[in-house]
């Protein structure tokens, strides 16, 4: 408005309009608050929920803002396998998605699977080693990778020792090649590598490296996983054709091929055995599982139950086995042609005693235990039996610690570690499927990087250093996550205002600011094809795709800048930041209506007692 | 280029020609389709406009009074309970002084539940301070809607368009479309007096006391005073531009009448049909169309009436507990005329909630109005129902 403007419309005493004839600025109408507004960054319901401890939120708004390979750095700071866990992961991440609650969660894994394997057009930076002490590690599954990846970026000197020929461990011996494309981990595994980590592989403690030079390490990190698989109490599964799924997994990844016959019974709700199932199916076989619980209940992750039915496996629930038919001349075997792919071990070798069929019973829960638990119990007269020429045991597993010396305390079948894995001998850590960690690969990871921060700080405190006050619930994302290597560090390359170590509710995101956008599935391969073939059977999202589903995170609790305050703040009283990283909010004329708090949709405002 | 388009339509396409720079509506029948169409226009990008639903008419005026206060050209269309409900915010807008364009459907208020037409919805709003302007057919709406945004901004005043229900709202006819040129030599983009500018922060609206509040709406009156001049010049501009006039009030077929009818909206269009018949008859009557009723044109109303003998007021309203509101304006307006020139006002209550008044129902007011003048009584003082059941 000119300033001549008024003066000349001044007619009978007055403008035309109630309008003041000078600036509002005059009115402070800041002294009239006594609560006040602050920007003040939370943590995102998927960040408490990652067992690696990833700050998800933070690269979907990377990735949102078009920032593909700052997203893809600020994921591999946290986890060094995103390929991989963008595929076998179960992703809590999405089941605590707040989004669920408004369409569908955020398709998190593919989004992390498309930024794993972008090829690194500038290769992840390759930090300096820049600590005198070296790290041994033992074991070369998730959490041994983890853990050595994130010491060697600490500027350790890590070396991996591993017992079978090739690292990976669990993903490579447990996760069949259509859930994890071989080319994939080896891509990770090189990605770790490329830190300067050196992995020994064919070394197994206890065997051809003794215990004694471990010792001269400045710390050791053990991760050797559980590989031994739980038996099943059942007279005649001694037979040949009854064997741990484990090991058929195993011989499958190794390229060993023996007859498993078409009839195949897989017994277990495991992860594990719906593995077996769906390799089994993929080698010709119709397999069927054999589960004590109910589709609910079993440990098996639901979305591989899913697509195992969908692909033919056939499951059984709340039915056991209760004994074995085996034949020293089994009438009931096929005619070879029948039989399509198989492993086969050398002829001389075929066992005499083999397997004929599985009598089984139907399960009913029964009477809770005092922890709770309804044991399982047949129900009398429902025997039945199923033909089987092989039949596959994967009942969970259990770790070997015959290798570790005596006074490193157990606990259990497990050994027994604090938050940052360190055993009660100094110098010792654990990690992964030996300690008490849930069996997956995330939590290994997670578990791996929590050593890698116990390691640093053992051998800085060891070295005389003066370390930050460290609360392991400070280090948890949302307070009771896992550990986040970048606050250890603190070189979070996210700015954060005011941040508190909370999970921000549900309550607090103003979804009335959301329009309905349904979340993109997976793409799979066609069941044909995955009958036949070992190839990857989910293949994810396209890269377009994915960056449409980053786009669809509300950024829980974390300012993402869409400028909703600016335009609801009635005193205009929030302008932009010059730095473009955030808002300035002037008290001088904020008068602490809350508008803004309520309106921000991602409750990254909050109300403050005046002189607080 | 001409096109034969329902009368909410021709409303729809004055504001696109008009170019509106925000559209708030709430859907009302039988408004609807105007807003409908704008929001057709708008997504196919041949109107740039930012189109805001709202949650009610009271929003809708509301986020019109906000877009306006910001510079804007802003538009809104609604009918009956709807309009009601915008009432407060009419206030606000004229005193706030805010050149919106608000088109009424004249549609009569509930209860009984009704869609039909009837003027008591625009009327009530006689008071807030809006132009009212009344219209015949489509290419009056048309060209009333683009008339409507040139004389608000040059006073400063909102202005409400109205036409009937169904008989114009729904009702096709051949309009002509000015080309878009031409309506943007006509009507340039609005240049607001005052607005809202976070750079210049200054209270709009404010608490106003006493020793200043008046002269407010001094302002606003002299504003309405000015505006019956600009009314006339815009029509004057319009007429050398498109070649086609209306008039604050429009007489027709006058010349040395005994009887003049005077009617708004569509019932002027069926009295002119019947004042042509009568005519072709050599009867001397004619038709005053009062197509402006705020600011109420005194002068133009007197000069069409002043030494008429009788004058019969078709009213599709009525202000309960007096008469019908162009007649009582009317008396009012020609009241101080000299005694001989002053004409006998005859009140006609007609077609309320939409019934229809057919050429036969205007020749029953006009021998009422004869039989009463032929008896040398004066005109009754209550205003004659027409067509209602005994």
């Amino acid at each position: 408005m000119p300033e001549d403007r008024s003066a000349s419309d001044i007619v009978h005493g007055v403008p035309p309009i109630a309008v003041s004839s000078g600036s509002t600025l005059a009115n402070r109408t800041g002294s009239w608050k006594y609560i006040r507004p602050i920007y003040q960054d939370m943590v995102a319901p998927c960040n408490a929920a990652c067992p690696v401890g990833i700050d998800i939120e933070g690269y979907l708004n990377l990735v949102r803002e078009g920032k593909v390979a700052e997203a893809r750095d600020l994921l591999l700071r946290e986890n060094p396998m995103p390929a991989v866990t963008g595929r076998v992961c179960d992703h809590p991440c999405q089941t605590h998605c707040n989004r669920a609650f408004f369409d569908d969660a955020v398709n998190i894994h593919a989004v992390e699977r498309m930024l794993g394997d972008l090829e690194p057009e500038v290769r992840v930076p390759v930090l300096a080693r820049t600590r005198q002490e070296k790290v041994a590690i033992v074991g070369s599954g998730p959490a041994g990778l983890s853990c050595a990846y994130h010491l060697a970026r600490l500027g350790y000197a890590v070396t991996v020792f591993e017992a079978d020929p090739e690292p990976g461990g669990a993903l490579r011996y447990g996760i069949p090649e259509y859930r994890l494309p071989r080319n994939v981990l080896v891509r990770e595994i090189e990605r770790i590598r490329a830190q300067g980590v050196t992995i020994q592989c064919g070394v197994s403690v206890g065997d051809n490296l003794p215990w004694k030079p471990l010792e001269s390490y400045d710390a050791v990190f053990l991760a050797t996983g559980a590989r031994v698989s739980r038996p099943l109490e059942l007279a005649g599964t001694e037979a040949a054709d009854v064997r741990p799924g484990l090991e058929f997994l195993r011989e499958v990844e190794a390229g060993e091929r023996r007859t498993i016959g078409r009839r195949v019974v897989v017994v277990g709700g495991t992860d594990t055995a719906v593995d077996c199932a769906r390799a089994a199916l993929r080698l010709g076989a119709d397999p069927i599982v054999v589960c004590q619980g109910t589709r609910a209940d079993v440990s098996a992750h639901a979305e591989a139950i899913e697509e195992a039915i969908r692909e033919g496996v056939r499951f059984e629930f709340q039915v056991w086995p209760v004994g074995v038919q085996t034949s020293e001349h089994p009438e009931h075997e096929e005619p070879l042609e029948a039989i399509r792919t198989m492993y086969v071990e050398g002829e001389g070798d075929r066992p005499k005693v083999r397997l004929v069929s599985v009598e089984c019973m139907r399960m009913r829960p029964g009477e809770p235990d005092p922890s709770g638990a309804r044991r399982a119990l047949p129900i009398q007269g429902t025997n039945f039996i199923i033909p089987a020429d092989t039949m596959l045991t994967a009942l969970g597993e259990e770790p070997d610690l015959g290798f570790l010396p005596p006074e490193i305390t157990r606990k259990g079948y497990v050994v027994k570690v604090d938050e940052f894995g360190h055993t009660n001998r100094a110098g010792f850590f654990a990690g992964g499927d030996i300690t008490g960690e849930p069996r997956t690969v995330a939590h290994s990871l997670g578990s791996g990087k929590r050593a890698a921060i116990g390691i640093d700080r053992y051998l800085r405190q060891r070295a005389g250093e003066t370390l930050q006050d460290c609360v392991p619930q400070a280090l948890r994302l949302g307070g009771s996550g896992n550990f986040s290597i970048t606050r250890w560090r603190q070189d979070d390359p996210i700015r954060r205002t005011n941040p508190v170590n909370e999970v921000v509710p549900l309550e607090k995101l103003n979804l009335a600011h959301f329009t309905s956008v349904p979340g993109k599935p997976d793409r799979h391969r066609s069941f044909e094809e995955r009958r036949s073939s070992f190839a990857e059977a989910n293949l994810g999202l396209t890269t377009n795709e994915a960056l449409a589903e980053a786009r669809r995170c509300f950024n829980c609790g974390v300012c993402n800048r869409c400028e909703l305050c600016l335009i609801f703040c009635p005193d205009v009283a929030i302008k932009r930041h010059p730095s473009g990283h955030a808002f300035s909010l002037s008290y001088k004329y904020c008068k602490g209506c809350g508008v803004c708090v309520k309106e921000c949709p991602r409750g990254a405002m909050t109300m403050t007692r005046e002189g607080l | 280029m001409k096109k034969v388009i329902m009368g909410n339509h021709a409303v729809s396409w004055g504001v696109r020609l008009a170019r509106a720079e925000v559209i708030a509506a709430y859907p009302i029948t039988p408004q609807t389709q105007v807003v409908e169409e704008l929001s057709e226009m708008c997504a196919t990008g041949a109107l740039h406009a930012r189109f805001i639903k709202v949650e009610s008419e009271h929003s809708a005026m509301a986020a019109c009074v906000g877009a306006a206060s910001a510079g804007a050209r802003a538009f809104t269309a609604t009918s009956a309970q709807g309009l009601a409900l915008m009432h407060e915010m009419l206030h606000w807008a004229a005193l706030a002084r805010l050149p919106i364009v608000v088109v009424d459907i004249n549609r009569a208020m509930a209860p009984g539940w009704t869609i039909w037409t009837d003027q008591n919805d625009s009327l009530s709003q006689r008071d807030t301070g809006c132009l009212q302007f009344y219209c015949e057919s489509n290419q009056e709406v048309l060209d009333s809607t683009i008339q409507a945004f040139k004389i608000g901004e040059a006073v400063d005043l909102p202005v409400l368009i109205v036409l009937d229900a169904f008989y114009l709202s729904h009702t096709f006819e051949p309009v002509d479309i000015p080309d878009q040129a031409e309506v943007d030599a006509f009507l340039p983009k609005r240049v607001a007096r005052y607005r809202l500018d976070t750079n210049d922060p200054r209270s709009f609206g404010a608490l106003t006391p006493p020793a200043v509040y008046m002269e407010l709406r001094l302002r606003q009156q002299e504003a309405m005073e000015q505006a019956l001049k600009v009314v006339d010049e815009v029509d004057e501009e319009w007429g050398r531009r498109f070649g086609r006039r209306y008039g604050a009030v429009e007489s027709y077929r006058t010349e040395g009448a005994e009887l003049v009818l005077v009617a708004s909206g569509t019932i002027a269009s069926t009295t002119r049909y019947v004042v042509d018949q009568l005519r072709e008859q050599g009867e001397k009557v004619g038709l005053v169309k009062a197509r402006l009723f705020r600011p109420f044109p005194t002068e133009a109303m007197r000069n069409a009436l002043a030494g008429v003998p009788h004058v019969a007021v078709l009213d599709r309203n009525i202000s309960p507990g007096h008469c019908g509101i162009f007649a009582e304006e009317i008396r009012a307006a020609l009241y101080d005329l000299e005694p001989g020139r002053r004409p006998a006002i005859h009140g006609y209550i007609i077609g309320l909630g939409g019934r229809d008044v057919k050429p036969e129902n205007i020749i029953d007011c006009i021998d009422r109005t004869r039989a009463t003048a032929r008896s040398g009584k004066p005109a009754p003082r209550e205003d004659v129902w027409v067509g209602v059941q005994p």
